[in-house]
Protein backbone atom coordinates (compact mmCIF):
# COMPACT_ATOMS: atom_id res chain seq x y z
CA UNK A 1 0.00 0.00 0.00
CA UNK A 2 1.56 3.47 -1.07
CA UNK A 3 2.07 5.58 2.28
CA UNK A 4 -0.97 8.42 2.41
CA UNK A 5 -1.52 8.60 6.24
CA UNK A 6 1.55 5.83 7.82
CA UNK A 7 -0.69 3.73 10.48
CA UNK A 8 -3.95 5.32 9.26
CA UNK A 9 -6.88 1.95 8.24
CA UNK A 10 -6.31 1.35 5.27
CA UNK A 11 -9.79 2.18 4.04
CA UNK A 12 -9.48 5.82 5.44
CA UNK A 13 -6.14 6.20 3.34
CA UNK A 14 -8.29 5.69 0.34
CA UNK A 15 -11.19 7.64 1.57
CA UNK A 16 -8.14 10.24 1.74
CA UNK A 17 -6.73 9.25 -1.92
CA UNK A 18 -9.81 9.91 -3.37
CA UNK A 19 -10.44 13.37 -1.70
CA UNK A 20 -7.14 14.32 -2.71
CA UNK A 21 -8.27 13.48 -6.68
CA UNK A 22 -11.35 15.01 -6.08
CA UNK A 23 -9.65 18.53 -4.38
CA UNK A 24 -7.06 18.82 -7.45
CA UNK A 25 -9.61 18.21 -10.08
CA UNK A 26 -8.10 14.63 -11.35
CA UNK A 27 -11.85 13.45 -10.79
CA UNK A 28 -13.91 16.09 -12.06
CA UNK A 29 -17.72 16.50 -10.94
CA UNK A 30 -19.87 13.29 -12.26
CA UNK A 31 -17.08 11.70 -13.71
CA UNK A 32 -17.05 7.62 -12.63
CA UNK A 33 -15.09 6.44 -9.23
CA UNK A 34 -12.68 3.81 -9.35
CA UNK A 35 -15.20 0.57 -7.96
CA UNK A 36 -13.79 -1.36 -5.06
CA UNK A 37 -12.45 -3.75 -7.28
CA UNK A 38 -11.25 -1.69 -9.53
CA UNK A 39 -9.29 0.05 -6.28
CA UNK A 40 -8.92 -3.62 -4.59
CA UNK A 41 -6.88 -4.70 -7.48
CA UNK A 42 -4.60 -0.66 -7.88
CA UNK A 43 -3.40 -1.19 -4.30
CA UNK A 44 -3.79 -4.57 -3.73
CA UNK A 45 -6.39 -4.35 -0.64
CA UNK A 46 -8.97 -6.36 0.25
CA UNK A 47 -12.42 -5.40 -1.96
CA UNK A 48 -14.08 -5.40 1.09
CA UNK A 49 -11.48 -2.21 3.05
CA UNK A 50 -11.92 -0.56 -0.72
CA UNK A 51 -15.84 -0.65 0.08
CA UNK A 52 -15.39 1.14 3.26
CA UNK A 53 -13.57 3.77 1.98
CA UNK A 54 -16.00 4.15 -1.08
CA UNK A 55 -18.99 4.17 1.55
CA UNK A 56 -17.13 7.27 3.84
CA UNK A 57 -17.42 9.11 0.70
CA UNK A 58 -20.78 8.24 -0.35
CA UNK A 59 -22.02 8.94 3.56
CA UNK A 60 -20.54 12.29 3.50
CA UNK A 61 -22.33 12.62 -0.05
CA UNK A 62 -18.75 13.54 -2.08
CA UNK A 63 -19.94 10.80 -4.57
CA UNK A 64 -23.39 9.59 -5.74
CA UNK A 65 -24.16 6.49 -6.83
CA UNK A 66 -26.20 5.36 -10.00
CA UNK A 67 -27.73 1.83 -10.23
CA UNK A 68 -26.16 -0.44 -12.33
CA UNK A 69 -23.88 2.25 -13.47
CA UNK A 70 -21.36 2.88 -10.56
CA UNK A 71 -20.52 5.51 -8.59
CA UNK A 72 -19.89 9.51 -9.75
CA UNK A 73 -18.03 12.42 -8.16
CA UNK A 74 -21.24 14.67 -6.48
CA UNK A 75 -21.28 18.32 -8.48
CA UNK A 76 -20.52 20.11 -5.05
CA UNK A 77 -17.69 17.29 -3.52
CA UNK A 78 -14.33 19.52 -4.53
CA UNK A 79 -16.50 22.25 -2.77
CA UNK A 80 -17.02 20.34 0.22
CA UNK A 81 -13.92 19.04 0.23
CA UNK A 82 -12.11 22.14 -0.03
CA UNK A 83 -14.13 23.93 3.17
CA UNK A 84 -13.87 20.92 5.10
CA UNK A 85 -10.08 20.25 4.80
CA UNK A 86 -9.89 24.10 5.52
CA UNK A 87 -11.96 23.63 8.89
CA UNK A 88 -10.55 21.00 9.67
CA UNK A 89 -7.05 19.92 8.08
CA UNK A 90 -5.69 23.97 7.91
CA UNK A 91 -6.60 24.85 11.02
CA UNK A 92 -4.86 21.70 12.98
CA UNK A 93 -1.90 22.74 10.71
CA UNK A 94 -1.69 26.28 12.02
CA UNK A 95 -2.19 25.20 15.75
CA UNK A 96 1.28 23.28 15.07
CA UNK A 97 2.73 26.13 12.81
CA UNK A 98 1.65 28.32 16.70
CA UNK A 99 2.57 25.54 18.81
CA UNK A 100 6.60 25.16 17.01
CA UNK A 101 6.55 29.04 16.88
CA UNK A 102 5.51 29.46 20.81
CA UNK A 103 8.14 26.91 21.68
CA UNK A 104 10.79 29.12 19.74
CA UNK A 105 9.63 32.59 20.92
CA UNK A 106 8.70 33.64 17.44
CA UNK A 107 5.90 36.26 16.93
CA UNK A 108 2.80 36.43 14.56
CA UNK A 109 5.30 39.07 12.25
CA UNK A 110 8.52 37.00 11.74
CA UNK A 111 5.89 34.08 10.88
CA UNK A 112 3.96 35.77 8.08
CA UNK A 113 7.40 37.16 7.16
CA UNK A 114 8.78 33.14 6.73
CA UNK A 115 5.67 32.69 5.35
CA UNK A 116 6.12 35.19 2.49
CA UNK A 117 9.93 34.12 2.27
CA UNK A 118 8.22 30.42 0.99
CA UNK A 119 5.32 31.59 -1.11
CA UNK A 120 7.73 33.79 -3.12
CA UNK A 121 10.68 30.76 -3.42
CA UNK A 122 7.68 28.56 -4.78
CA UNK A 123 6.77 30.88 -7.25
CA UNK A 124 10.36 30.87 -8.44
CA UNK A 125 10.41 26.69 -9.25
CA UNK B 1 -23.72 -18.35 3.99
CA UNK B 2 -21.63 -19.27 7.16
CA UNK B 3 -19.07 -21.69 5.57
CA UNK B 4 -17.67 -22.52 9.37
CA UNK B 5 -18.88 -22.84 12.93
CA UNK B 6 -17.78 -23.96 15.67
CA UNK B 7 -19.66 -24.04 19.08
CA UNK B 8 -17.33 -24.66 22.45
CA UNK B 9 -14.64 -26.29 20.26
CA UNK B 10 -11.80 -28.22 22.54
CA UNK B 11 -8.79 -29.67 21.21
CA UNK B 12 -6.42 -31.68 23.51
CA UNK B 13 -3.25 -34.08 23.10
CA UNK B 14 -2.87 -36.35 25.62
CA UNK B 15 -4.90 -34.42 27.85
CA UNK B 16 -2.61 -31.51 27.02
CA UNK B 17 -5.07 -28.25 25.98
CA UNK B 18 -3.76 -26.93 22.58
CA UNK B 19 -7.23 -24.90 22.73
CA UNK B 20 -9.90 -24.81 24.77
CA UNK B 21 -13.44 -23.36 24.28
CA UNK B 22 -13.50 -21.91 20.91
CA UNK B 23 -16.79 -20.27 19.34
CA UNK B 24 -16.93 -18.50 16.02
CA UNK B 25 -18.11 -18.35 12.77
CA UNK B 26 -16.86 -17.12 9.17
CA UNK B 27 -18.91 -16.54 6.61
CA UNK B 28 -18.66 -17.24 2.73
CA UNK B 29 -16.19 -15.34 0.28
CA UNK B 30 -14.39 -13.39 3.56
CA UNK B 31 -10.61 -13.57 3.67
CA UNK B 32 -9.63 -13.95 7.01
CA UNK B 33 -6.08 -14.06 8.82
CA UNK B 34 -5.27 -16.60 11.22
CA UNK B 35 -2.44 -14.90 13.89
CA UNK B 36 -1.17 -16.24 16.93
CA UNK B 37 2.68 -16.06 18.57
CA UNK B 38 4.16 -19.84 18.37
CA UNK B 39 2.25 -22.66 20.13
CA UNK B 40 -0.72 -20.50 19.92
CA UNK B 41 -2.89 -23.38 18.19
CA UNK B 42 -3.33 -21.80 14.82
CA UNK B 43 -2.26 -24.98 13.19
CA UNK B 44 -4.22 -26.98 14.96
CA UNK B 45 -7.56 -25.35 14.23
CA UNK B 46 -6.82 -24.56 10.13
CA UNK B 47 -6.27 -28.73 10.19
CA UNK B 48 -9.87 -29.64 12.54
CA UNK B 49 -11.28 -27.22 9.78
CA UNK B 50 -9.64 -29.06 7.24
CA UNK B 51 -11.15 -32.05 8.52
CA UNK B 52 -7.65 -33.48 8.98
CA UNK B 53 -8.01 -33.85 13.01
CA UNK B 54 -10.84 -34.50 15.55
CA UNK B 55 -11.97 -31.94 17.84
CA UNK B 56 -12.27 -33.12 21.51
CA UNK B 57 -15.53 -30.97 22.49
CA UNK B 58 -17.75 -29.25 20.87
CA UNK B 59 -19.48 -28.75 17.39
CA UNK B 60 -17.12 -27.64 14.41
CA UNK B 61 -19.40 -27.48 11.15
CA UNK B 62 -17.69 -26.51 7.82
CA UNK B 63 -20.03 -26.51 4.62
CA UNK B 64 -22.49 -27.27 7.50
CA UNK B 65 -20.99 -30.98 7.90
CA UNK B 66 -18.70 -32.25 10.11
CA UNK B 67 -15.34 -32.02 8.25
CA UNK B 68 -13.94 -35.31 9.40
CA UNK B 69 -14.49 -37.89 6.72
CA UNK B 70 -16.89 -35.63 4.79
CA UNK B 71 -16.23 -36.04 1.12
CA UNK B 72 -18.27 -32.52 0.64
CA UNK B 73 -15.78 -31.23 2.27
CA UNK B 74 -12.56 -32.67 1.28
CA UNK B 75 -13.94 -31.84 -2.69
CA UNK B 76 -14.27 -28.39 -1.60
CA UNK B 77 -11.21 -27.57 0.66
CA UNK B 78 -7.94 -27.34 -0.18
CA UNK B 79 -5.20 -27.38 2.49
CA UNK B 80 -1.70 -25.33 1.83
CA UNK B 81 1.10 -25.66 4.18
CA UNK B 82 5.00 -26.41 4.23
CA UNK B 83 4.74 -29.98 4.99
CA UNK B 84 3.51 -31.38 1.76
CA UNK B 85 4.34 -34.40 0.29
CA UNK B 86 3.77 -35.30 -3.47
CA UNK B 87 4.54 -38.77 -4.64
CA UNK B 88 7.88 -38.88 -4.97
CA UNK B 89 8.31 -40.57 -8.44
CA UNK B 90 6.30 -37.33 -10.00
CA UNK B 91 7.83 -34.55 -11.71
CA UNK B 92 6.18 -31.22 -11.18
CA UNK B 93 4.34 -31.15 -14.33
CA UNK B 94 2.51 -34.44 -13.59
CA UNK B 95 1.46 -33.48 -10.54
CA UNK B 96 -0.39 -30.28 -12.07
CA UNK B 97 -2.32 -32.65 -14.48
CA UNK B 98 -3.12 -34.88 -11.74
CA UNK B 99 -4.72 -31.76 -9.85
CA UNK B 100 -6.54 -30.45 -13.02
CA UNK B 101 -7.97 -33.64 -12.62
CA UNK B 102 -8.81 -33.87 -8.93
CA UNK B 103 -10.42 -29.91 -8.41
CA UNK B 104 -13.23 -29.40 -10.56
CA UNK B 105 -12.42 -25.21 -10.20
CA UNK B 106 -8.70 -25.68 -11.44
CA UNK B 107 -7.48 -23.29 -13.53
CA UNK B 108 -5.12 -24.83 -15.67
CA UNK B 109 -4.60 -21.08 -17.35
CA UNK B 110 -3.26 -19.38 -13.82
CA UNK B 111 -1.23 -22.13 -13.13
CA UNK B 112 0.46 -22.15 -15.68
CA UNK B 113 1.48 -18.31 -15.93
CA UNK B 114 2.06 -18.59 -12.25
CA UNK B 115 4.72 -21.58 -12.65
CA UNK B 116 5.96 -19.34 -15.77
CA UNK B 117 6.28 -16.37 -13.80
CA UNK B 118 8.06 -17.62 -10.76
CA UNK B 119 10.16 -19.92 -12.70
CA UNK B 120 9.73 -23.12 -11.53
CA UNK B 121 11.27 -26.02 -13.47
CA UNK B 122 8.40 -28.16 -14.30
CA UNK B 123 10.80 -31.20 -15.19
CA UNK B 124 11.83 -31.85 -12.03
CA UNK B 125 10.68 -33.49 -8.58
CA UNK B 126 9.14 -31.30 -5.15
CA UNK B 127 11.97 -32.61 -3.56
CA UNK B 128 14.51 -31.20 -5.22
CA UNK B 129 13.45 -27.30 -5.19
CA UNK B 130 14.68 -25.02 -2.64
CA UNK B 131 12.44 -24.30 -0.06
CA UNK B 132 11.36 -20.98 -1.26
CA UNK B 133 10.36 -23.18 -4.34
CA UNK B 134 8.82 -25.59 -2.74
CA UNK B 135 6.66 -22.97 -1.22
CA UNK B 136 5.98 -20.72 -4.19
CA UNK B 137 4.78 -24.09 -5.96
CA UNK B 138 2.19 -24.88 -3.23
CA UNK B 139 1.44 -21.75 -3.00
CA UNK B 140 0.11 -21.84 -7.22
CA UNK B 141 -1.51 -25.09 -6.49
CA UNK B 142 -3.66 -23.58 -3.80
CA UNK B 143 -4.35 -20.16 -5.73
CA UNK B 144 -4.91 -22.36 -9.26
CA UNK B 145 -7.45 -25.08 -7.15
CA UNK B 146 -10.00 -22.20 -6.98
CA UNK B 147 -11.32 -24.52 -4.00
CA UNK B 148 -14.47 -22.28 -2.43
CA UNK B 149 -12.87 -23.18 1.40
CA UNK B 150 -9.16 -22.72 0.20
CA UNK B 151 -6.96 -23.03 3.57
CA UNK B 152 -2.99 -21.64 3.85
CA UNK B 153 -0.78 -22.42 6.81
CA UNK B 154 1.88 -19.83 6.42
CA UNK B 155 2.23 -20.10 3.22
CA UNK B 156 5.45 -17.73 2.58
CA UNK B 157 7.47 -19.63 4.63
CA UNK B 158 10.84 -19.68 2.76
CA UNK B 159 9.90 -17.11 0.36
CA UNK B 160 11.93 -14.22 -0.32
CA UNK B 161 10.23 -10.51 0.41
CA UNK B 162 9.47 -10.42 -3.47
CA UNK B 163 7.74 -13.73 -4.30
CA UNK B 164 5.66 -13.09 -0.68
CA UNK B 165 4.14 -9.77 -2.52
CA UNK B 166 3.83 -11.50 -5.59
CA UNK B 167 2.06 -14.17 -3.94
CA UNK B 168 -0.23 -12.52 -1.89
CA UNK B 169 -0.83 -10.12 -5.12
CA UNK B 170 -1.41 -13.01 -7.04
CA UNK B 171 -4.13 -14.06 -4.14
CA UNK B 172 -6.07 -11.32 -4.55
CA UNK B 173 -6.26 -10.53 -7.94
CA UNK B 174 -7.71 -14.24 -8.28
CA UNK B 175 -9.96 -13.52 -5.41
CA UNK B 176 -11.35 -10.67 -7.19
CA UNK B 177 -12.15 -12.85 -10.33
CA UNK B 178 -13.50 -15.21 -8.61
CA UNK B 179 -14.23 -14.63 -4.57
CA UNK B 180 -14.00 -17.46 -1.94
CA UNK B 181 -13.77 -18.16 1.42
CA UNK B 182 -9.72 -17.96 2.41
CA UNK B 183 -8.08 -18.56 5.81
CA UNK B 184 -4.54 -17.60 5.88
CA UNK B 185 -2.06 -17.90 8.82
CA UNK B 186 1.52 -15.64 8.91
CA UNK B 187 3.62 -14.82 11.96
CA UNK B 188 4.04 -11.97 9.62
CA UNK B 189 0.76 -9.66 10.11
CA UNK B 190 2.54 -7.05 8.12
CA UNK B 191 2.94 -8.89 5.06
CA UNK B 192 -0.81 -10.23 4.64
CA UNK B 193 -2.75 -7.46 6.02
CA UNK B 194 -4.22 -5.53 3.26
CA UNK B 195 -5.63 -8.69 1.23
CA UNK B 196 -7.81 -9.35 4.58
CA UNK B 197 -11.05 -8.23 5.44
CA UNK B 198 -10.96 -10.07 8.86
CA UNK B 199 -8.55 -11.24 11.96
CA UNK B 200 -8.47 -13.87 13.78
CA UNK B 201 -6.66 -13.68 17.00
CA UNK B 202 -5.85 -17.06 18.77
CA UNK B 203 -3.88 -16.23 22.29
CA UNK B 204 -3.46 -18.67 25.09
CA UNK B 205 -5.60 -21.40 23.49
CA UNK B 206 -8.56 -19.11 22.98
CA UNK B 207 -9.93 -16.42 20.00
CA UNK B 208 -9.11 -13.24 21.82
CA UNK B 209 -9.90 -11.27 19.05
CA UNK B 210 -12.56 -12.03 15.88
CA UNK B 211 -13.25 -8.94 13.42
CA UNK B 212 -12.40 -6.99 10.76
CA UNK B 213 -8.69 -5.56 10.22
CA UNK B 214 -9.46 -1.82 10.69
CA UNK B 215 -11.63 -2.37 14.20
CA UNK B 216 -8.66 -3.46 15.48
CA UNK B 217 -6.55 -1.32 14.94
CA UNK B 218 -8.86 1.68 15.51
CA UNK B 219 -9.66 0.11 19.13
CA UNK B 220 -6.25 1.49 20.05
CA UNK B 221 -4.49 4.93 20.34
CA UNK B 222 -1.18 5.47 20.89
CA UNK B 223 0.12 8.18 23.20
CA UNK B 224 3.39 9.88 23.76
CA UNK B 225 4.59 12.05 26.19
CA UNK B 226 7.14 12.33 29.59
CA UNK B 227 5.84 9.32 32.48
CA UNK B 228 4.12 12.12 34.54
CA UNK B 229 2.01 13.21 31.67
CA UNK B 230 0.85 10.30 30.87
CA UNK B 231 -0.21 8.97 34.42
CA UNK B 232 -2.30 12.44 34.82
CA UNK B 233 -3.92 12.77 31.56
CA UNK B 234 -4.86 8.72 31.25
CA UNK B 235 -6.55 8.65 34.68
CA UNK B 236 -9.30 5.72 34.96
CA UNK B 237 -8.29 4.60 31.19
CA UNK B 238 -6.71 1.53 30.64
CA UNK B 239 -3.14 0.96 29.01
CA UNK B 240 -2.42 -1.95 27.15
CA UNK B 241 1.24 -1.56 26.88
CA UNK B 242 3.65 0.74 28.17
CA UNK B 243 7.48 1.33 26.29
CA UNK B 244 10.26 3.97 27.08
CA UNK B 245 11.63 5.34 23.91
CA UNK B 246 14.49 7.82 24.89
CA UNK B 247 12.93 10.93 26.99
CA UNK B 248 9.33 9.71 26.22
CA UNK B 249 7.23 7.01 26.72
CA UNK B 250 4.99 5.23 24.23
CA UNK B 251 1.25 4.18 25.76
CA UNK B 252 -0.89 2.24 23.79
CA UNK B 253 -4.37 2.75 25.32
CA UNK B 254 -7.72 0.81 24.75
CA UNK B 255 -9.71 3.45 22.83
CA UNK B 256 -12.70 4.85 24.38
CA UNK B 257 -10.85 8.48 24.46
CA UNK B 258 -13.94 11.26 22.72
CA UNK B 259 -13.00 14.25 20.41
CA UNK B 260 -12.94 16.23 23.22
CA UNK B 261 -10.29 14.10 25.46
CA UNK B 262 -8.33 13.73 22.92
CA UNK B 263 -8.11 17.86 22.35
CA UNK B 264 -7.74 18.00 26.35
CA UNK B 265 -4.45 15.48 25.75
CA UNK B 266 -2.68 17.32 22.97
CA UNK B 267 -3.53 20.33 25.17
CA UNK B 268 -1.63 18.82 28.11
CA UNK B 269 1.33 18.56 25.52
CA UNK B 270 0.62 14.41 24.92
CA UNK B 271 0.65 13.61 21.50
CA UNK B 272 -1.66 10.87 20.11
CA UNK B 273 -1.70 9.08 16.92
CA UNK B 274 -3.22 5.95 15.27
CA UNK B 275 -1.65 2.68 15.92
CA UNK B 276 -0.88 -0.08 13.15
CA UNK B 277 -2.30 -3.12 13.14
CA UNK B 278 1.10 -4.58 14.15
CA UNK B 279 1.51 -3.04 16.81
CA UNK B 280 -2.18 -3.47 18.28
CA UNK B 281 -1.67 -6.95 17.85
CA UNK B 282 1.63 -7.02 19.66
CA UNK B 283 -0.44 -5.14 22.57
CA UNK B 284 -3.34 -7.74 22.50
CA UNK B 285 -1.37 -10.43 22.87
CA UNK B 286 1.25 -9.61 25.44
CA UNK B 287 4.45 -8.96 23.35
CA UNK B 288 5.43 -5.82 24.91
CA UNK B 289 8.10 -4.00 22.55
CA UNK B 290 11.19 -4.31 24.50
CA UNK B 291 9.76 -7.04 26.78
CA UNK B 292 13.15 -9.07 25.84
CA UNK B 293 15.42 -6.25 27.58
CA UNK B 294 13.50 -7.73 31.02
CA UNK B 295 15.14 -11.24 30.41
CA UNK B 296 18.59 -9.27 30.88
CA UNK B 297 17.71 -6.84 32.98
CA UNK B 298 17.25 -9.46 35.89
Amino acid sequence: MHDVGGDKPIYIQIADWLENAIIDGTLQADEKVYSQYQLADLFTINPATAGKGLTILLEGGIVYKKRGLGTFVSPDAQEKLRSKRKEQTLRKLVQDLLDEANLLNIGTDELTQMIEIEREQRKGD
Amino acid sequence: MTMISLRKVSKKFSRVPALTDITFTIEENVITGIVGRNGAGKTTLLKMIAGFQKTSEGELRVFDENPVGSLLVSANTIYIDDAMSYPKSMTLEELLKEFSRFYANWNEEIAMRLVDYFAIPLNTRHRFLSKGKRSTFNAIVGIAARCPLTIFDEPTVGMDLAARNDFYRALLKDYILLPRTILLSSHYIDEMKDVLEDLLVIHRKQVCYHGSVSDLQEAHLSLRGTKEQLTKGTLGKTAVSKTTRGLHEEWIMENDFSEAERTELIRQGITNAAVSLNDAYLALTEQPRGGIDDVFNA
